[in-house]
């Protein structure tokens, strides 16, 4: 396959060389390429040929607004001009997708070089969104995989390896988008690589040449040098530490005052810490959001997208912490904010998305909850019970029924985790034995089972940290009863061995004990202090248990504090209204009536008439 | 206790700069990650993002793997229990090809469900089943040939044992903690001595020292409410008069 690509690269360059253009930046290799491998110039010429007239067909076909669309977005990226491109990104491309491509590709790059006079960035960014559609709309096929991962690369390489840092200039929402991208076509390709059932013999060939392509270590490569080059950590330590904008383009230096580089610098952060959360490293994913502040007044919440992904995440890392209540108040967060956003973003091409994560989190919500029951926020509490009700009643019991709904919940809400390595694709020994049926008496050795989803050893792990929780639902219930009773009595009630009992009160007890973030001491999202965090509490003393329950009071300054502000609110909106014309006498008696009633109207009517 | 897990004060230099650095990722450090946790077998230290910055490395490099550090690592693990540092360790095991070229067989296989089984029964503060379980036959391999090369692993789980302990009662019997230790007699008496607790000989009960987390208290939590609160209300008259 790659080679099949070279030789279709190669072509291309051959035109561009009759057509006396430009490209050689970034194609200069390949161009070489293509003078050393003389013999086979008849051969690529003729290629040369039909692709240009398949392309020139293609060309054809394009609609004109389409082409009149290329031409102005091109122009816009080349002037740097922020609004126009970001006209053109968030409206101009989805509304010709929705008319034109939302069962077909965009044209290919190819095919609209011409209209582009070949600029070779500008057709690296169409490819980035060509490649993005293919994949959201389409079936991306190995090729696209393949090609998408090569773009990218090559966008980077022109980012991060040009001299100096690159003139261009491209809105947050892009660039948050061409990283999330990156992440999620990497999660994708690593799923569909690991399903070696599925691959047809062309696949099994080209996966085992298939190189570092979407490897692990090529996409933390990306992050880590984006960074690095916008010296991001240094920038945002410098922001906290209320330094001097000059100050701070010190040092920063020359990339990272561009905002294009600080920008893509702080998504990649995000991005490290998805990545490290597909990959069962939950640590170390809170560990590279060290710097970072997670609060709302930051100037990089402002792509709505990236805020409500970053919540996400590091929720979902409380959660695996078994840190329950830290996952809790992140969900909360993050939640309310989309609650108040609403109102802004429905019309973005990003709601689907964004409402789609904050139903998953409304999941997560209700698990944490059940697991660590809680009253941070009742208001989130009744919507998670609005959509979730059936699941979260059964997780507040005990029994198999909570079990299988937390199952369900956490399948539905969690990441889409992948395996870091490829299937053995290069030995081809290797694959055959996993290709062949098990036989029955190999597979009690388990060393030829079929490899274990990684979502299912999350879960599994997930579930038996449930499963260890689940008497205490039952224990709670019977101690809210109570000031004070005996071990044995109570273990009477559950028709539970005495000892047993005691040590899964001891369980109860420890995890009511959590590790808890402090607010306003900021160290880091690993950092935290030990706090007690059930309402309910109790200690033995020999055999005899006393409970001890710590009761909210209702709050009613808070009540009385929004509704003061809500009823100032209408009272200034009423002020402010004109006031209302004087209106006609004649009407009035009618709407009288009106107000009587339905039936009356026939009657009252009849009684004018 | 966070600071401490995140960086334990025995982590020297070399090693910080290796867990919070890109270095991590070099598979050429491995054998001074390997060699820190071999040291901290030997000198009862425990430093699990060192840990966990190996259990990378495999993941990404299959090459690397050796399952005797991976069993270690669990071994220390356990120990913090109820940390979530044993799942977190699990969750950093992907399953590895069949074609990982051992000399001899993985002995992992075989016992990740018993170091699995030993996690439960701790985490759930099952103290009694766990010993039970650590001292029977099925686990001598466990105990010959890892557990007995982890210094202090003994009195590592007995910690994890009183510190539950210690949250939960206000007096015990000696019994009760001899089954959680599994001491007794005049090893469970020096080991309480140790510890500072108190002892009644004739009754045979023991006091645990009083500490936050067994004095129990009921409260009702009051609203309170902070000037900021009420800021836009006050604002908002102000603004009218």
């Amino acid at each position: 396959m790659s080679q099949n690509r070279m030789a279709l690269w190669n072509a291309e360059d051959m035109e561009e060389d009759v057509d006396l253009s430009l490209a050689l930046g970034s194609y200069g290799q390949n161009f070489d390429d293509a003078h050393l491998s003389q013999p086979q110039i008849d051969e690529s010429a003729f290629l040369a040929m039909q692709q240009h007239m398949a392309q020139q067909a293609a060309f054809a076909q394009i609609p004109d607004v389409v082409k009149g669309f290329i031409v102005h977005f091109h122009q816009a990226v080349l002037d740097n001009n922020l609004a126009e491109i970001t006209v053109a990104y968030e409206s101009g491309w989805n509304k010709y997708t929705e008319k034109f491509y939302s069962r077909s590709e965009w044209p290919e790059a190819e095919v609209i070089a011409p209209l582009v006079n070949d600029d070779p960035i500008f057709l690296i960014l169409y490819r980035e969104l060509y490649y993005r559609h293919v994949y959201s709309r389409l079936q991306p096929d190995i090729d696209d995989r393949f090609h998408s991962y090569e773009n990218s690369c090559e966008l980077f390489n022109y980012l991060l390896n040009s001299e100096g840092p690159v003139p261009l200039e491209l809105p947050e929402q892009w660039l948050w988008d061409i990283i999330d991208e990156f992440i999620y076509q990497y999660q994708v390709f690593c799923t569909w690589r690991s399903r070696v059932k599925t691959k047809t013999d062309d696949e099994l060939i080209t996966l085992a040449e298939g190189g570092p392509a979407w490897s692990s270590y090529s996409v933390l490569n990306v992050l880590y040098s984006l960074i690095q080059k916008s010296k991001i950590n240094d920038y945002i330590i410098a922001q906290q530490q209320g330094k001097s904008p000059e100050e701070i383009a010190e040092i920063v230096g020359e990339y990272g005052q561009r905002p294009l580089y600080r920008m893509l610098g702080y998504f990649s952060i995000i991005g490290l810490l998805r990545v490290h959360v597909l990959l069962g490293d939950f640590t170390l994913a809170l560990k590279v959001m060290d710097n970072v502040e997670l609060n709302q007044k930051s100037p990089f919440t402002r792509v709505t997208a990236c805020h409500v992904t970053t919540y996400y995440y590091v929720g979902f890392c409380y959660m695996m912490l078994r840190r329950y209540t830290d996952a809790i108040r992140t969900f909360v967060t993050i939640l309310n904010f989309i609650m108040r956003m609403r109102q802004y973003h429905t019309r973005s091409y990003q709601y689907d998305q964004i409402s789609k994560t904050a139903d998953r989190m409304y999941a997560l919500f209700g698990m944490c909850n059940a697991i660590s029951p809680n009253r941070l926020d009742d208001n989130i509490a009744n919507i998670a019970k609005e959509r979730y009700g059936e699941q979260i009643s059964k997780m507040a019991r005990a029994g198999p029924e909570a079990l299988a709904a937390f199952e369900e919940l956490f399948l539905y809400a969690c990441p889409k985790f992948i395996t870091a390595n490829s299937p053995p694709y290069e030995d081809p020994a290797a694959i055959s034995m996993i290709l062949s049926p098990t036989s029955p008496t190999e597979s009690p050795t388990k060393s030829t089972a079929p490899q274990v989803e990684p979502t299912h050893r999350h879960l599994t792990l997930f579930l038996a940290d449930v499963t260890a929780q689940a008497p205490a639902p039952t224990l709670r219930s019977f101690l809210k009863m109570y000031t004070s009773l005996g071990a044995k009595k109570l273990a009477n009630f559950l028709d539970a061995d005495e000892e047993e009992m005691v040590q899964e009160l001891m369980m109860m007890k420890q995890s009511s004990r959590q590790l808890n973030r402090v607010p306003g001491n900021e160290k880091g999202l690993l950092d935290g202090l030990v706090i007690p965090t059930s309402d309910l509490d109790f200690v033995i003393d020999q055999n005899m248990v006393h409970v001890a329950e710590s009761t909210v009071g209702r709050r009613y300054a808070s009540w009385f504090i929004k509704n003061t502000e809500r009823a100032q609110r209408i009272h200034d909106e009423l002020r402010s209204l004109p006031l209302p014309a004087p209106q006609p006498h004649q009407p009035v008696p009618e709407q009288n009536k009106r107000v009587g009633g339905v039936p009356k109207v026939a009657w009252g009517s009849v009684k004018v008439a | 206790m966070a600071a401490s897990w995140i960086t334990p004060p025995t982590r020297t230099e070399l090693i910080e700069n290796l867990v919070s650095g890109v270095d991590r990722y070099n598979p050429s450090n491995v054998s001074i990650l390997e060699d820190y946790l071999y040291h901290q077998i030997r000198s009862e230290e425990y430093d699990c993002l060192a840990n966990l910055a190996i259990l990378k490395l495999y993941q990404f490099n299959p090459d690397l793997y050796n399952p005797d550090v991976v069993v270690n690592i669990l071994i220390k693990a356990l120990t913090s229990t109820p940390s979530p540092d044993f799942n977190l360790c699990i969750s950093l095991l992907d399953e590895r090809p069949t074609n990982a070229r051992l000399d001899e067989p993985d002995p992992l296989p075989f016992l990740l469900p018993s170091l699995k089984n030993l996690h439960n029964l701790l985490y759930r503060c099952r103290f009694p089943a766990f010993w039970a379980c650590y001292r029977s036959d099925e686990l001598e391999n466990l105990r010959d040939n890892y557990t007995v090369e982890c210094a202090g692993f003994e009195n590592a789980i007995r910690d994890v044992a009183i510190r539950a302990v210690k949250a939960t009662f206000g007096r015990i019997t000696s019994e009760r903690l001899g089954s959680y230790l599994d001491l007794n007699g005049d090893e469970l008496e020096s080991y309480i001595q140790g510890l500072g607790w108190a002892a009644d000989t004739a009754t045979g009960v023991i006091t645990v020292p009083p500490n936050p987390d067994n004095q129990i208290e009921a409260t009702i939590v009051q609203e309170n409410i902070k000037l900021p609160q009420i800021a836009k209300v006050i604002a908002h008259s102000c603004l009218k008069a």
